[in-house]
């Protein structure tokens, strides 16, 4: 337990200031990238035609004032509308392409989660997966719009304005590039820096404020048996206090940044303002000083957030070091498989070892079983045994660290996962109750069920009776984990979900769980009705004698021994 | 319908009314920076037109010494009104939070049964996050749009009434844009929110189950399905912004119009003026005073886009409103309970006298008509399927629902009418799945006593059985243990649970099909260990294994909540 955690902190160690998990946000989004160029091409002529137009106004306006042409409605009002419609546009396009992009990250951390999930979540939670999910995500969107769009920006208006501003006076374009570099790259660069502990904090904080929540109203029953409101509540108020503190610290450097970055705007209107005057720099034209202002107001205009996006660009490598992380695959996975499932369902392991953790002693060793198409078998064995794991291992949650396991012949490392997922059907402990209807439930088991199909699942699982007593039958939303039944009406329905798949191998993990004794028999002689023909596996901890069995082993020291049924 | 919204406006009222005091420093600084600003106006339409008008006026360094001293005083101030406004946020946040959270509580396990955990989550943590531009943006963006205008509008006035007087038409023609369209966004809004929240809740809910997902096969169509639900969330998220972007270009086309106006009216004037010759002292000052109109405009129009990008946060709010509504509210109490207090130096004696129970009227009665009674450090076991009602009986004795009719009584005292805190240091309870908290081991058992000893904590643990598997853990007692008891197995999970009903030490012991979820031989070494929290102890037992050996006394068998048989057991 512990060397995960540890792992789990220093591969997060080793991506702090690391610009990798952004590539790889980049990469997710490259499907998007005609999209989201279009949207940053959009942005830079809206700017280019912006400073234009403003420069054009300052000529304008300074000539108005010296009486040298009459302005026209029509000039102003063309030159305000195209400003308008195009800023209009930009942001539409822009936002667009990032939402889209957007919803490809959240699908792409969803599969790349469901890959390494079946091994355990491990020390993830599912609050912070949550956060991950929504927060970080979204926190995602201002790596585009507020750090590569005005980035892109600046790249872009700082030679033009060098440029426009040069023609007048090579001084003053010297001072105002310098001023605009420094608005637009060194100090987001240092906000950056500087925003790097702070936005980590606020992140961790807020993680552990959510933990902490989850943990209480979880904990609601625990917490009312033993009276602990009160120390609950203090426990939650204190990392409420700290996600406050941590916001405010981040916040005053924010305000400074915003600052920093606002008199490096406003130095560069002085400098123009002076060289108009000729105070200290070459004295520049009225007409070009206008324009030249006009022109600065509005380069400066445009960069106006990047020092706040400096400050906050840690939390969003951090928000995409974590959506990334999810990428990792455990070290116990197999590698997928290419090939489709063969058509015969024999299963062979061949002297199969396997570790969970190398530290510990071996769960399997050299394991030999083989199970003929059709057989029905049951494993047996004391808790830790290795019971759950001959179903992972068959499952592909988990490769054989020596050894072979074969289906139909073919080495199971070859097929595709979810061939091989397709061919077995498996009730475990843990077998999860979505929050939906039973229908939608039991339908995860094979999509095109009839109605008779339901509930003759239903009644071969002993909990049809149940459904039927619903209000609404099939259609009982469960609740959270399926709290609207009982543990063992819910696992009858898990139950039934297996029995429902036209899956050829059955792996039932303690079926019969939450049954009594009577209902049990029962069962077990429907079981044996229901999946002729079909290869039944399972696992239990000891036998009633009604079950028809071919084999029954028993897993000893890693091994299987003949068990007499 | 129409209630809901009487609610939602009601409470967004309210909450205004709380925030507005901390968001008035962030108003008056607002102000200030406006007043600034008319002052950075009125220096560069100086420094222009001396430059514009030559020798209309002397060449002074003023206007620049002024619009520096100037641009250093509105970055202080706008740093300070961005900290006063994050700090309105952050109260505003501390204030909802701390009522939300004592809601949760107050209305204890009840809610579990009706609301996810992670609704629950969401509703304390994501929903007042996303608040926090309601205090901090919203609320002075909302007295701002109208006071700033004011402030530079009359200020304007005093240099070119006429022009103020366009721009005061043309400010007053943005409110109704953004009638027109700010209704609009609040109610896309409330939609995205609804999408938002289903995403959300469909989520977590995904990625508990997500090993039935991959080991059902299906993840590719559930990858479908929340493509398509993140799809629904962009495509409301766009609804939004074009509306909020919409409302933005209506400010832009009002600005713009002001500024041609503005421009027009002073470029005629001041062609009239060149034609008549004017001297250059006079034609300087009306041209700084011109282009001081102009050049006014932005930042008269500043505050109204503050107002809309601050729109979406006040959408924020009639969101968090609906939502808050699945909380009890104030009236409830925390738990019914009056004065009481009930002797226990003799143990506890529980009684159960016609006591009915239904969740749900069209489901019928989870527990009917049921009596029975347990005497002082007697066992009850209550047997019957999954179902029968046992778990609602057990829901009842610790006080987590109340009958609704019949009573319970501890020593011959009502329930009802016991304090809370009687009640609490009554009972120990031991469910199917023990929560661990976040923390470490050492922490998750002293839950139950806080102020133990080591000494006490050490027997507790022994007494559970627990000290071998404690031994084998990394950290011993201070080995980190995750939600849900991650590394622990469903055996040690319950070794805890049991040792802290050792450290509480209370004379009533609950049990909730402790073994549900263990194999046979675990299951017989917990037991074994309950047998021995039993002693002296009153118990009360719902089991429906058959692995209860060892515990005698009185047995009830339950069917669909009615009491079946009754009689006593003896192993």
């Amino acid at each position: 337990m512990k060397s995960s955690q540890t792992r789990e902190l220093n591969r997060q160690a080793q991506r702090e200031g690391v610009l990798a998990p952004v590539g790889r946000i980049l990469q997710i989004w490259q499907r998007r990238a005609p999209l989201l160029t279009a949207g940053a091409l959009l942005s830079l002529l809206a700017l280019i035609i912006g400073l234009v137009l403003m420069r054009e106004a300052g000529i304008r306006v300074a000539a108005m004032t010296m009486g040298m042409i009459v302005v026209t409605t029509g000039a102003l009002r063309i030159f305000g509308s195209a400003r308008v419609i195009l800023r209009y546009a930009e942001r539409l396009v822009a936002h667009d392409a990032m939402f889209r992009a957007l919803a490809d990250v959240r699908v792409w951390f969803f599969r790349h989660l469901a890959r390494g999930a079946a091994a355990g979540l491990g020390f993830r939670r599912a609050g912070d997966l949550l956060s991950r999910l929504v927060s970080d995500v979204e926190t995602l969107d201002g790596l585009y719009l507020r750090i590569i769009l005005p980035l892109a920006g600046a790249c872009l208006v700082l030679p033009f304005l060098f440029i426009a501003i040069n023609m007048v006076s090579s001084m003053l374009a010297v001072v105002v590039c310098a001023l605009f570099a420094c608005g637009a790259f060194v100090l987001p660069l240092c906000a950056a820096m500087l925003g790097r502990r702070e936005g980590g904090l606020v992140n961790h904080e807020a993680a552990q404020l959510r933990v902490g929540v989850l943990d209480m109203v979880g904990g609601l029953r625990e917490i009312a048996t033993f009276g602990a409101e009160g120390r609950m509540l203090d426990h939650v108020r204190d990392r409420d206090a700290a996600l406050y503190r941590a916001q405010m610290k981040q916040a005053r450097m924010l305000a400074l940044a915003g600052a920093a970055s606002y008199l490096c705007g406003q130095a560069a209107v002085v400098a123009v303002l002076a060289a108009a005057l000729g105070l200290g720099l070459p004295r520049i034209p009225p007409l070009q000083a206008a324009a030249v202002l006009f022109l600065t107001v509005a380069a400066f205009e445009s960069i106006g957030g990047l020092t706040r996006a400096g400050a906050l660009a840690g939390n969003i490598t951090r928000a995409a070091a974590r959506v990334v992380a999810v990428g990792d695959l455990p070290g116990h996975a197999p590698p997928e498989g290419t090939q489709p499932a063969p058509a015969g369902t024999d299963i062979r392991f061949e002297q199969v070892s396997f570790r969970w953790d190398e530290a510990r002693a071996p769960v399997l060793d050299h394991l030999d079983l083989s199970i003929p198409a059709g057989q029905r078998i049951a494993v047996m064995g004391p808790s830790g045994a290795g019971k759950s794991t001959l179903a992972a291992l068959l499952l592909k949650v988990v490769g054989p660290q020596a050894g072979r396991i074969t289906l139909g012949g073919e080495d199971i490392a070859t097929i595709r996962d979810e061939a091989m997922r397709e061919r077995i059907a498996w009730l475990s402990q843990a077998t999860h109750l979505f929050t939906d209807t039973i229908r939608a439930n039991l339908l995860l088991g094979r999509p095109d069920a009839t109605e008779a199909d339901l509930w003759a699942a239903l009644e071969q699982a002993r909990v049809a009776d149940v459904v039927r007593e619903l209000p609404d039958g099939l259609d009982s939303w469960l609740g959270e984990g399926g709290a609207s039944v009982s543990g063992g009406q819910g696992r009858r329905l898990a139950l039934a979900r297996v029995l429902l798949s036209h899956a050829p191998i059955l792996i039932l993990d303690e079926p019969a769980t939450g049954l009594d004794a009577q209902t049990e028999r029962e069962f077990l002689l429907t079981l044996n009705e229901v999946t002729q023909g079909r290869t039944v596996i399972l696992i239990v901890h000891r036998l009633t004698g009604v079950e028809k069995l071919d084999q029954a082993w028993r897993i000893v020291g890693g091994k299987t021994v003949a068990a007499t049924a | 319908m129409s209630d809901d919204k009487t609610v939602m406006k009601a409470w967004t009222r309210a909450q205004s009314r709380l925030g507005r005091r901390q968001a008035m420093p962030v108003v008056l600084l607002g102000l200030a920076i406006s007043a600034v600003a008319v002052g950075q106006v009125w220096c560069i339409a100086t420094v222009l037109a001396c430059v514009l008008v030559p020798g209309g006026m002397p060449v002074v360094a003023w206007p620049l010494a002024g619009l520096v001293g100037l641009a250093v005083a509105r970055a202080g101030l706008q740093a300070a009104s961005d900290t006063l406004a994050a700090r309105a946020g952050m109260k505003g946040r501390a204030r909802l939070r701390g009522g939300v959270i004592e809601a949760i509580m107050r209305g204890g396990p009840g809610l579990l049964r009706q609301h996810h955990t992670g609704e629950l989550t969401a509703l304390a943590v994501d929903r007042i996050e996303a608040l926090d531009g309601f205090f901090a943006r919203w609320l002075p963006a909302s007295v701002l749009w109208v006071a700033a205008p004011l402030v530079i509008g009359v200020l304007a006035a005093f240099v070119q009434p006429g022009s103020a007087l366009i721009m005061a038409v043309c400010g007053l023609a943005v409110p109704f844009g953004q009638a027109l369209f700010g209704i609009g966004a609040a109610v896309a809004s409330r939609n995205q929110f609804l999408a938002m929240t289903r995403l959300q809740a469909r989520f977590l809910d995904r990625v508990r189950g997500i090993a039935t997902i991959v080991l059902s096969g299906r993840t590719e169509d559930e990858t479908r399905r929340l493509a398509a639900s993140a799809e629904e969330l962009r495509l409301r998220t766009m609804k939004v912004l074009r509306v909020a972007f919409l409302s933005s270009a209506s400010i832009d086309c009002a600005m713009v119009v002001a500024l041609v106006l503005i421009a027009l009216r002073n470029g005629a004037h001041l062609m009239d003026l060149h034609e008549q010759g004017v001297p250059a002292a006079i034609m300087a000052g009306q041209v700084a005073r011109g282009l001081f109109v102009v050049l006014v405009v932005p930042e008269f129009f500043a505050p109204f886009r503050s107002l809309a990008l601050a729109y979406q946060d006040r959408a924020h709010a009639s969101g968090a409103a609906s939502a808050m509504r699945i909380l009890p509210d104030d009236a409830t109490p925390a738990r019914v309970g009056g004065q009481a207090v009930c002797d226990m130096t003799g143990g506890v004696a529980v009684a159960f006298e016609h006591v009915s129970f239904a969740w749900d009227a069209a489901r019928g009665m989870a527990v009917d008509d049921v009596s029975f009674s347990v005497p002082a450090g007697q066992t009850l076991l209550l047997c019957g399927a999954s179902g029968s009602g046992k778990s609602t009986i057990i829901e009842l004795l610790l006080g987590f629902i109340q009958p609704a009719s019949g009573r319970i009584t501890f020593n011959g005292v009502d329930m009802t009418t016991l304090a809370p805190e009687a009640l609490v240091a009554m009972t120990s309870w031991i469910g199917q799945k023990p929560v661990l908290f976040a923390g470490t081991l050492r922490e998750n058992i002293l839950f139950a006593r806080p102020d133990a000893t080591q000494a006490q904590l050490d027997a507790a643990v022994a007494a559970a059985a627990a000290g071998d598997f404690v031994a084998s853990l990394p950290h011993g007692l201070d080995t980190f243990i995750g939600e849900g008891g991650f590394g622990l197995s469903g055996g040690q999970a319950q070794r805890v649970a049991i040792a802290r009903a050792f450290l509480k030490d209370a004379p009533l012991v609950v049990l909730d099909e402790p073994s549900a979820h263990l194999d046979p031989d675990t299951e017989a070494d917990v037991f074994e260990s309950l047998r021995r929290l039993a002693a002296r102890r009153t118990v009360i037992l719902a089991t429906h294994s058959s692995a209860v050996a060892g515990f005698e006394g009185q047995r009830i068998d339950l069917a669909q909540g009615h009491v079946v048989t009754s009689g006593e057991t003896v192993s």
